[in-house]
């Protein structure tokens, strides 16, 4: 079980692997090609990534929520749009690396709207990428191109916003506190909502925990456990 | 590395000394879980790293470049615009690869399209994404994105 437990959180892995095996069995040379082209690859990620978790556990450390809500959250209208902005383009690396960044943000309060907004202006709206733009295509069309995209994002990020509730977005369970839920045997019968409304909340027909800054009630998280017809909320200190 | 990532690298390792100064347990917890983020990402990261070697050896660059410039105008957007969602293409390949076609006469608009949804679009990214924001945000992005991708492109078209 286990293992087919790990095989299916891996399946992206696993057929990439399965990929190459082919590819190397049948043409050998394309195969050691691929692995050269995904050199630059490597290189470029582990310059970036070290430092993009050690930022975002610093920031998720040291910021406080209410100062991640009023200046990235819901109210922060036009002020938040532009921050973001600034964010996404000053920040380096490849669009993957903003998602744990944006992960963080989000929970701490940041809105949908603005982190559309600094994915897509990490992913395209770099300075050092402009430059070389300009370099090679012109400043007239780098500058048309960086307007139209601005004003894309913002009316883009807007539709998303609409779209997509800030419950629709994958709340991570919380491993740092040690208290887990398992969505797979939930079945939606709301107790733990009522018994413990602070750390749960009702996500499409499922429960699942919030994100919370409070200490745990234990003596509450206790009664809300065992209440739990199907026991799918864990708890280990 | 340039001057951007130098700077990230920097201002972290500052960011990193004030805070073992302030508070030296959750600096400690601060960096387990940075470790932990990272453990966590890792397979899907490399996943995505060779994926897009194998896809660069498969449909190589200069390939895609030749297609585009051998079709009518609304294949050749659709199709650059498709090609540029699958991969992720750093830009040092991509601004001379677009330069080139540009200044052997291929339009505008196919060479934008591309150029923006290489990087705003991923398909190779998808999954990951999906893991960390959900199916309908990550498909909303991505499908948007696409969409205005081709509307740049054609705004382009028009002014330049």
């Amino acid at each position: 079980m286990k293992i087919l437990k790990k095989a299916k959180d891996n399946t992206f892995l696993i057929v990439v692997v399965a990929a190459y095996i082919l590819m190397f069995i049948l043409k050998p040379d394309m195969g050691v090609t691929s692995i050269k082209n995904s050199a630059y690859y490597i290189k470029e990620m582990l310059m970036i990534m070290p430092v993009i978790f050690v930022l975002t556990a610093l920031l998720d450390t040291w910021i406080a929520k209410e100062k991640i809500t009023k200046y990235l959250g819901k109210e922060s209208k036009v002020k938040g749009i532009i921050l973001s902005f600034v964010l996404g383009s000053i920040s380096a690396g490849p669009i993957y690396a903003a998602f744990p960044m944006c992960v963080m943000l989000h929970k701490k309060g940041a809105s949908v709207r603005n982190l559309v907004i600094i994915l897509s202006s990490w992913a395209v709206i770099k300075v050092p990428m402009l430059l070389n733009e300009a370099k090679f295509l012109g400043i007239k069309f780098m500058a048309i191109r960086w307007v139209l995209t601005v004003i894309a994002i913002v009316v883009f990020s807007w539709i998303t916003s609409k779209i997509v509730k800030d419950e629709d977005i994958v709340q991570k369970e919380e491993k740092a506190s040690g208290l887990t839920l398992n969505r797979e045997s939930c079945m939606g019968c709301t107790l733990c909502t009522k018994n413990y409304p602070e750390i749960f909340g009702m996500q499409g027909k499922k429960a699942y925990i919030k994100s919370f800054d409070s200490e745990i009630d234990k003596e509450r998280l206790n009664q809300t456990i065992l209440a739990c017809p199907v026991s799918a909320i864990r708890y280990n200190e | 590395m340039d001057i951007f990532t130098v700077a990230m690298w920097i201002g972290t390792i500052i960011f990193l000394l004030i805070s073992l100064k302030k508070d030296k347990t959750k600096t400690v917890k601060a960096l387990k879980m940075a470790f932990g983020m990272g453990k966590g990402m890792l397979g899907s990261i490399l996943s995505i790293i060779f994926l897009i070697g194998l896809i660069l050896t498969i449909l190589p660059p200069e390939y895609i470049a030749e297609f585009v410039g051998n079709q009518s105008l609304v294949i050749a957007t659709v199709g650059s615009a498709a090609f540029g969602t699958i991969t992720l293409i750093p830009a040092f390949i991509a601004f001379p690869l677009v330069g080139t076609l540009v200044d052997a006469g291929v339009s505008v608009v196919p060479s934008v399209a591309f150029l923006t949804t290489l990087t705003m679009v991923g398909v190779v990214t998808f999954p990951l994404e999906k893991r960390e924001f959900g199916l309908k945000f990550t498909a909303t992005r991505n499908g948007l994105s696409f969409l205005f991708a081709i509307i740049i492109a054609m705004v382009m078209g028009v002014i330049v």
